[in-house]
């Protein structure tokens, strides 16, 4: 965390650090917030199981987690990257901040079209595939509308927009895009493992 | 302690200044980022939509006069009339209400120059009148008849077009208190002044600060719902229909799980309010202040943890006791401020001005329907009053004698820094007077129909019942009326009100320490908050409110107008 020392000796203002403080508190007061919306499916989920007594329903195939688990995969080391490149931004290293973006933006495509496959192919049976296709259609939407809002980021970084004082773009998009990696992880857990 | 030779903030001359900024009835029509405007905008729109359910409400209790149908031609025109009425007071009266006091009055409080995201607060307020829109036309197309709560498969199976209206109406306004609450907790967390800590600022932010944090967790479960029901009824899911492996419950869980907190939404600011009400208008500190900032947020914990008392019929056996004891235990923290309420008038310099005897009728009614409340919780009296009108009561208890009347106790409170005009003191009397009285006989017979059987949400019921139904709604009639003393009491005081000064009531909140109404940027210098919110008689309080009353001036009668000048008939 960069401390208000620091911002000011860097040549923000107090405006300015005010209002860096205000958006990262609203940020992750929305994470908190939103956060409960992903819960609330996991709790549909769990009804619909108890519900169920069998789950999946008998006659139903249960889903191979290996595509899965492979885009998790990715969607997590797109996650650190994402990190990285707050780092960077933040170090006035705008070739390595670039570099790293272009690796989250990327893995983040990779797993929307991987999830996505999903989504599409799943067989039609019930209430099984009607919750599944409930949750990864709901992750999938906050995926790819942050991902557009990461690769604006992108393009705001090729025209040299960011640097160590104007970060926060690009350490907000970084937080959205944790808010999705954590949002899956349980999702995949639900849907996966448990 | 705050020394009185600090600036006050507010001008940044020594010269007294009376008034405010001049504002035209325009610049509250457009898009604009002064939280001052927006809170208006928020106000007035509320307003208008309490005419809206309240005439709903008239239509209800005129059907209601007699036991056959004779206002409404079937049942299901009953329906959707008491549907929107319950879906307009809760999500376009009170809900945007309270949201437009604390738009106004917590950067005002802390002292502060607007809400931490101007823009965002904004687009939450003008997220409203869509959805308004969206809610009032869904009557036009197949209204939604499943009452407000929306159950399956009264929502699903049996419930025309507008239902789907009016869950997108719903899921828009979730949106905008998501968006409000997110900038409350952040101005709050953030934009505090010098010198005010947590335990030195004003209630009602403890109160707002509760109430968003409530928002902020419990709206998703409320997006999560009305998404399912909206994909229920337009995509072909079946998550609520349980001859597809659905289950109705699911809907009752998520919902409640949004809803029973949203109760708190609804009445922790009116509690706000009325700590401060009580205070300045006895003129005496809050007693127990910080076991009442603690017991706000205590009410957010636990309120999270009550909602299937509302399904006690069709809950699991097993799990009836937990919630039973769960919803008896949030009476706790209630009980820890309306004690500490009384604490606060006990020896009290008590002045009987509209918005004390409004706080007063808070206290008396809101306890009625709390005690109603730990009736309800109680397993066995509610499976025997369940869907009668003694629920209908005790709801009304507590979002009319509570949030209502905190509502109008806030107006009268705060008026005067709003508009900078003071309000009829005898007409807010009249007002509280026949407000007090009509709601009681309105509302308190409902308990005898309640247990003697009478169900809700039906427009035909036995002979027996008619003559406490024709109490309650000459009752209900006269507290229709009694609104429009207030609304006049508005338009006379916009016009022909007394100025109001910087701080008529001598309050020592720093919303006070500003002109009426307050200028643009709220405070012109960093304002020096007192050292306790409610510090009156403290060393120093006389001392620091003459300083405001040097400062931005006091009230004072208006200039009489000169006299038409009479033809002389020469």
């Amino acid at each position: 965390m960069t401390t208000k020392q620091n911002l000011l000796e860097q040549g923000m203002t107090r405006a300015e650090i005010q209002a860096l403080r205000n958006k990262r508190t609203g940020l992750l007061i929305f994470q908190i917030s939103w956060i409960m919306a992903f819960i609330c499916l996991i709790f549909v989920n769990m009804q619909l199981r108890s519900q169920s007594g069998e789950w999946p329903p008998p006659g139903v195939e249960k889903l191979t987690p290996i595509l899965p688990s492979a885009m998790t995969v990715a969607l997590i080391v797109s996650s650190l990257f994402a990190r990285r490149a707050v780092k960077a931004i933040k170090a006035d290293d705008a070739a390595a901040f670039l570099k790293y973006w272009r690796y989250v933006i990327g893995l983040g495509a990779l797993f929307v079209l991987g999830m996505g496959a999903e989504w599409a192919f799943v067989p039609v049976s019930g209430q099984y595939s009607n919750v599944f296709r409930l949750m990864v259609g709901f992750h999938v939407v906050h995926a790819l509308a942050i991902a557009y809002y990461l690769w604006r980021v992108y393009r705001g970084g090729l025209n040299g927009v960011y640097n160590r004082i104007n970060f926060w773009p690009v350490e907000g998009g970084a937080g959205l895009w944790h808010f999705v990696t954590v949002a899956w992880l349980l999702f995949f857990i639900v849907l996966y493992v448990v | 302690m705050a020394s009185i030779s600090v600036p006050l903030g507010g001008t940044q001359s020594g010269a007294p200044s009376q008034s405010g900024p001049k504002l035209r009835v325009s610049d509250y029509l457009k898009w604009s980022v002064d939280h001052k405007i927006i809170g208006v905008q928020y106000m007035v729109t509320a307003l208008f939509f309490f005419i809206v359910g309240g005439t709903l409400a008239m239509l209800i209790r005129w059907e209601l006069l007699t036991p056959n149908l004779d206002l409404v031609q079937t049942g299901s025109q009953y329906n959707t009339i008491f549907s929107m009425h319950g879906i307009v007071m809760i999500f376009l009266w009170i809900i945007p209400m309270m949201a437009g006091f604390g738009n106004y009055f917590v950067p005002l409080m802390l002292g502060a120059k607007d809400m931490a995201f101007p823009w965002l607060n904004a687009l939450a307020f003008w997220l409203i009148p869509p959805a308004g829109i969206l809610l009032i036309a869904s009557m036009l197309v197949g209204a939604p008849e499943g009452g407000w709560t929306m159950y399956p498969p009264l929502s699903t199976l049996f419930a025309g077009d507008g239902q789907t209206l009016a869950a997108l109406g719903m899921h828009i306004l979730g949106l905008s208190s998501i968006l409000g609450a997110i900038n409350f907790i952040v101005t709050i967390k953030n934009m505090r002044p010098e010198g005010m800590g947590w335990w030195q600022m004003p209630l009602f932010c403890w109160a707002m600060l509760a109430t968003s944090i409530i928002v902020v967790m419990a709206t998703p479960f409320l997006a999560g719902a009305l998404t399912l029901l909206i994909l229920d009824r337009i995509a072909g899911t079946s998550f609520f229909d349980a001859t597809k492996g659905g289950d109705p419950l699911l809907w009752q869980n998520i919902f409640w799980f949004y809803s029973h907190p949203a109760v708190y939404i609804m009445v922790l600011p009116g509690m706000g309010i009325l700590s401060d009400v009580l205070a300045v208008h006895a003129r005496k500190a809050v007693f127990g202040y910080k076991m009442i900032a603690l017991s706000s947020m205590a009410i957010a914990l636990v309120g999270f943890t009550v909602w299937a008392h509302h399904m006690f019929t069709s809950l699991q056996p097993a799990l009836r006791v937990p919630f039973m004891i769960t919803s008896m235990i949030i009476a706790v923290p209630t009980g820890i401020k309306i004690f500490s309420w009384l604490g606060t008038l006990w020896g009290g310099k008590i002045r009987f001005t509209g918005a004390m005897l409004f706080g007063l009728g808070f206290l008396s009614m809101f306890v009625i329907g709390g005690i109603s409340g730990v009736m309800l919780a109680a397993i066995p009296f509610d499976i025997h009053v369940h869907d009668t009108y003694f629920v209908v009561s005790h709801f009304h208890f507590v979002l009319f004698g509570g949030s209502v009347f905190a509502i109008y106790a806030g107006i009268y409170h705060w008026w005067p820094k709003i508009t900078g005009r003071m309000m009829n003191e005898t007409l807010a009397k009249w007002h509280f007077a026949l407000t007090y009285l009509s709601f009681f006989f309105t509302f308190f017979p409902m308990n005898f129909a309640g247990m003697l059987g009478m169900p809700r949400r039906v427009a035909v019921y036995l002979p027996e019942f008619q003559s406490v139904n024709s109490v309650i709604s000459f009752s209900a009639f006269v507290l229709g009326i009694s609104t429009f003393i207030l609304l006049y009491n508005m338009i006379h005081s916009l016009m022909r009100g007394k100025i109001a000064g910087a701080n008529p009531w001598r309050a020592l909140t720093l919303e006070w320490a500003t002109t009426s109404p307050p200028p643009a940027t709220n405070f012109i210098n960093d304002p020096v908050p007192f050292h306790d919110p409610y510090g009156y008689g403290a060393p120093g309080a006389n001392e620091y409110l003459d300083e405001i009353d040097r400062r931005f001036g006091v009230a004072e009668q208006p200039v009489p107008r000169p006299k038409a000048v009479q033809p002389s008939g020469d």
